[in-house]
């Protein structure tokens, strides 16, 4: 029973949070509004299953919001010339800004939250280059034309939600069905023991951070046609709570175990923690304070402190 | 000064001494030696409070006491010099002689550092070290600094009232002839201010620097000999102890192989800077090669080595009859039919969240992928076929190793090198920590691979092992291959191996 709660405590968190929030305020129950909660989210939660992928193998990934906010500023300059190209144009430049930081993680044994601060670093510096500093509106004529259906409902569905399921269900096929999901289990669970398997462990982590910044540049694509525009630091904000969500959802630091089921249920926990902050009137400048605390209390819950010696 | 009597500690279901008696008189140097896994390591952690002792108890000069924590022990007067050295490498010889001490030093609220370098040189004296005390200890020798470790120690001579025992643990590994030299030199001299306990697996060093010898085995003290009686032999022989039994080896279970057919591995002249120098050895189809040596002797670095982990200084390894096949990698190695059973098992041989089935794959997914999506089926499929065939004790295939024994861990990891077709697998340590039906089914597992016609190299938890598998043995001591015996065709002792070895 311990070990089912515990194991499962991802699930047991949401449901209490829903039913606690409910209680508070009974509007919250409302499942057109829950839609609308979660169609909200799904830029964020692009974000955080892409850090999944990083943290999976016992990395992390700092550089996503600095990914997503160049990636706004690039969609908002070029949709217009590229048109439906940008999606991939965009994801493509995310893949290979993710491998140059698992590039110099592997190749010169730099640490990934260094190399992946510092990759943010140079796009947080790009998308202001890129912008002149300020914020840009997209082409509305090219936007609406392809992707206006993006903002509008099915039914009471908001079609962003489909979005963000076809994008769950690839990092579902890939992390579960494909080799490279077992090679990343195989990495995050015993490093050593991969490697000792003849794994080539070096690529393995250098997708598991490309795969990071595809999807982090995803994000942005997705952010910035919701927004209509982009700017070299709208997505801020994003980071902590997607980091919140892969941790919350029960993949742990240390990696090998978890997984992107997880980080959906993360994200559902996130999106209800900060709706309740509406409800429950926590003001706008507290909120990442909110998901700071979130995030030292969910790292003490599933860190597991056997693998660690030292702590620095 | 110091005795134990009746001395017992258990880890779990494991009794690792029991009823130790064991003493020290002032002045004295007190030789202790044994097998691996004998208990000299967890005798010596209870002598400097690493440990607390189950049963028994401890006096200094006759009055009762115990050591709450190594610490604890040190103010009592017992002080340890580590093998793996305690210094701290970018520190100053003085700041690490007074570690944690530094506010005798004080002045004004800060360190006074001539008073602590003069105080230093005192202590350097006493081990005949004539250096700089302010250098900084990562720029000196080896030797150099196991001498400070020394003083370090014998810095409790102000401290404390009473005598010191000074625990010494393998201070020689790694030092030349002639260092040994000066370290027994400079021991022989501190003998009027402290007593010391010797450490060593090499005989013949403990025999010389020793008053008395303490022989442990299997967590008892076996024998105790006088160091002007002590003969190399003797102690060997109760270090190993058992008679010898042909049946309770079953020899007779192994099969002969092809010396005639070409090696699936030929190594000559085989070295790597400072880990190994001068191995050769062939390995042919169904031969089981057995390793045998002292921790640290090279024995892991010579399979790890072979396995692509470490690249080779000087010398030649071919694989199967191919000098153009090169081995640079663990991939490559696996690629190549080779696998390999590390001996930290939970560390480098599982993986812990992956299931039977995954573990099993992990080092062939591109026989088990297409298009890069796995097949899962067959994954299951291969599972089930090796729990049944090695009666493998689980719920099912997809059952997180983790859950699993360490005995039917193993048998996952062989499994998976089996199934993965290596033609050459080497195992470290492949019973390390299992119990007796564990070990035996490994042990049919070996002598069924070698009947497949795999070349084993495996390096054995004990002698015994080692004489009931291989065919041949290869003793490495210092990184060298010391001896080697033919099991086919001489009965070979474990007091062979042990003469050899020490």
């Amino acid at each position: 029973m311990r070990d089912i709660l515990k194991s499962n405590y991802h699930w047991v968190t949401l449901f209490t949070l829903v039913i606690l929030v409910g209680l508070v305020d009974m509007n919250f129950w409302n499942i057109e509004s829950l839609l609308i909660l979660m169609g909200d989210i799904v830029p964020l939660f692009i974000m955080a299953l892409g850090l999944t992928f990083a943290i999976y193998i016992g990395g992390i990934d700092l550089s996503a919001q600095s990914m997503a906010n160049m990636i706004t500023v690039i969609a908002s300059l070029y949709l217009a010339t590229l048109g439906l190209w940008i999606v991939p144009v965009c994801f493509l430049v995310g893949v290979i800004l993710g491998g140059i930081s698992g590039l110099i993680t592997t190749r010169f044994l730099v640490p990934s939250f260094i190399s992946t601060l510092a990759i943010g670093g140079v796009c947080y510096s790009l998308a202001q280059w890129l912008s002149g500093n300020r914020a840009l509106y997209m082409n509305s004529e090219s936007r609406d034309a392809l992707f206006g259906w993006m903002l509008s409902s099915t039914g009471i569905v908001p079609n962003t939600i489909f979005v963000g399921a076809f994008v769950f269900v690839i990092a579902l096929l890939i992390e579960r069905r494909s080799s490279l999901g077992r090679q990343l289990k195989a990495v995050g669970s015993a490093e050593l023991a991969a490697s000792a398997s003849g794994l080539l462990v070096p690529r393995v982590k250098v997708l598991a951070f490309a795969l990071s910044g595809g999807l982090a540049a995803l994000a942005g694509v997705i952010f910035s046609i919701k927004l209509s525009g982009g700017a070299p630091s709208i997505a801020n904000g994003f980071l902590l709570p997607a980091i919140v969500a892969v941790l919350v959802g029960g993949t742990p630091l240390t990696g090998g175990v978890g997984g992107v089921v997880n980080t959906l249920v993360g994200t559902m926990i996130v999106a209800v923690i900060r709706s309740s902050m509406l409800y429950l009137e926590v003001a706008a400048t507290h909120q990442q304070m909110v998901f700071g605390i979130v995030l030292i209390i969910a790292i003490v819950f599933t860190i597991d402190r056997s693998k660690l010696s030292i702590v620095k | 000064m110091l005795e134990f009597k009746n001395v017992s500690k258990e880890f779990g279901p494991v009794k690792a001494l029991s009823n130790i008696n064991f003493k020290v008189d002032k002045g004295e140097i007190v030789g202790l030696v044994g097998e691996n896994g004998a208990g000299k390591s967890t005798l010596m952690k209870i002598i400097f409070g690493a440990y607390q002792a189950d049963s028994g108890t401890i006096f200094i000069d006759g009055r009762q006491t115990r050591f709450t924590s190594p610490r604890d022990a040190m103010s009592q007067g017992i002080g340890m010099v580590f093998q793996e050295q305690s210094l701290i490498g970018n520190l100053s010889v003085m700041e690490n002689l007074f570690l944690g001490r530094e506010q005798e030093f004080r002045r004004f609220g800060l360190i006074d550092f001539k008073k602590m370098a003069e105080a230093s040189r005192a202590q350097l004296a006493k081990v005949g070290l004539d250096i700089d005390p302010t250098i900084e200890t990562s720029k000196l020798s080896f030797s150099q600094r196991q001498l400070i470790e020394l003083a370090k120690v014998l810095t409790l001579e102000e401290r404390i009232s009473g005598d010191l025992v000074i625990l010494l643990d393998e201070p020689t590994s790694v030092l030349s002839e002639d260092e040994v030299g000066l370290l027994f030199e400079i021991v022989n001299k501190l003998k009027t201010r402290a007593a010391f306990i010797f450490v060593s697996h090499r005989l013949d060093e403990v025999i010389s620097l020793s008053d008395r010898i303490y022989v442990l085995k299997d967590g008892e003290v076996v024998d105790e000999v006088k160091g002007n009686k002590a003969k190399a032999s003797n102690i060997q022989a109760s270090m190993v102890g058992r008679e010898i039994n042909t049946e309770y080896y079953r020899q007779d279970q192994r099969l002969p192989f092809d010396k005639e057919a070409a090696p699936l591995l030929s190594v000559q002249n085989a070295s790597v800077a400072k880990k190994f120098e001068d191995i050769s050895f062939d390995l042919h189809a169904g031969q089981v090669l057995c390793l045998v040596g002292t921790e640290g002797a090279g024995r892991e670095a010579i399979v790890r080595t072979l396995f692509g982990m470490h690249s080779l200084d000087r010398g030649a390894i071919t694989f199967f009859d191919k000098p153009s096949l090169k081995i640079t990698s663990p991939h490559a190695a696996v690629s190549n039919h080779i696998g390999y059973m590390p001996r930290e098992r939970k560390i480098e041989g599982i993986f812990a969240s992956m299931n039977i089935a995954e573990n099993m794959t992990s080092s062939q997914l591109g026989a088990y992928s297409r298009y890069g999506l796995l097949k899962k089926a067959d994954e299951l499929k291969l599972a089930a076929s090796w729990i049944d065939k090695l009666s493998i004790k689980t719920p099912s295939a997809s059952t997180d190793c983790i859950r699993l024994s360490g005995g039917n861990q193993q048998k996952v990891v062989l499994a998976k090198w089996r199934s993965t077709g290596s033609r050459i697998i080497m195992l470290d340590h492949p019973t390390r920590g299992l119990d007796i039906g564990a070990k035996e089914d490994v042990y049919t597992m070996i002598r069924e691979m070698s009947a497949a016609g795999i070349g084993l190299i495996v390096i054995p938890d004990t002698f015994e092992e080692a004489i009931g598998l291989g065919h041949n043995i290869t003793v490495v001591k210092d990184g060298r291959a010391v001896k080697n015996f033919n099991c086919m065709q001489e009965q070979v002792t474990p007091f062979d191996l042990v003469s050899a070895m020490t």
